[in-house]
């Protein structure tokens, strides 16, 4: 077993921590923290597999991976502020008008 | 030393995503989220891939958390402290689950075949990386940048005050 295939293992592990956080947290923000967690145990898988196969693409696509992060949190965050302020909500199990 | 290296980096990635995670306050979850960041820095630098760990840390740690914090204390506390915490009813269901899906990945990752060599061993890791992104993905380059640029659009349009 090489490291590299460990670190996969974790970075799996880390995906699984995310997706828990995602669906056990009543708070907005810390649930959008919890997707941050699982776009960073993506980045793992990508590098790890770089440093099996001995290419940059991974890598590449990891940078890729820290962009769409970044504009993720910009408009997760504006969403999340202006639910607060317009309709006073701030957490996940308040807002319900799609459930029918 | 391989595998020191690792366990410390995995106990140490592992503790600070369960705080990230289970942590009552929104903002020690978020110093604990910029413990995670540290760890996956740390991860980068051990598989050889140093641009990506400078610029984890930039990007995530001074960036993304600052972003964070900032939004938290725009947050009035008294309304967001009924909302702190966990879902009791959903953790315990959704622990099978999760439990499941790792032992199945895990062995579908153990069991396959990589390929193996794709090319030679790089010695400078920012120079093959940057070389690749200009030259190879300079279209997905330059359409990342359109993306942070309607990111920004949006968000400036989703802050401003309703008139």
């Amino acid at each position: 077993m090489s490291i590299s295939l460990a670190y996969i293992i974790l970075s799996i592990f880390l995906f699984l921590l995310g997706l828990l956080g995602v669906i056990i947290r009543k708070n907005l923000i810390t649930m959008l923290v919890s997707t941050e967690l699982m776009l960073n145990s993506a980045n793992i898988v990508l590098a790890s597999v770089d440093h099996m196969m001995k290419g940059v693409e991974g890598q590449v696509f990891a940078l890729f991976v820290l962009t769409v992060a970044a504009a993720e949190v910009a408009i997760g965050l504006g969403l999340v502020v202006a639910m607060f302020r317009l309709k006073g909500y701030e957490s996940s199990s308040e807002i319900t008008h799609l459930r029918g | 030393m391989e595998w020191i290296v690792f366990s410390f980096l995995a106990v140490w990635l592992i503790i600070s995503a369960m705080g990230t995670i289970f942590f009552k306050n929104p903002v020690h979850s978020i110093l604990s989220f910029l413990s995670v960041i540290l760890a996956t820095a740390g991860i980068f630098l051990h598989l050889k891939a140093e641009l990506l760990a400078g610029l984890q840390l930039i990007i995530y740690a001074v960036a993304i958390v600052v972003f964070y914090v900032l939004v938290i204390t725009t947050v009035p506390w008294e309304r967001v402290k009924k909302f702190e915490g966990i879902y009791k009813r959903e953790l315990i269901l959704s622990l099978p689950m999760l439990f499941l899906s790792f032992l199945s990945i895990s062995y579908l990752v153990l069991k396959g075949q990589f390929e193996h060599e794709l090319n030679v061993a790089t010695l400078n890791n920012v120079k093959d990386v940057g070389k690749s992104l200009f030259t190879q993905y300079l279209l997905p380059f330059e359409i990342a940048s359109i993306i942070l640029l309607v990111a920004m659009i949006g968000a400036i349009i989703l802050g401003r005050k309703e008139d």
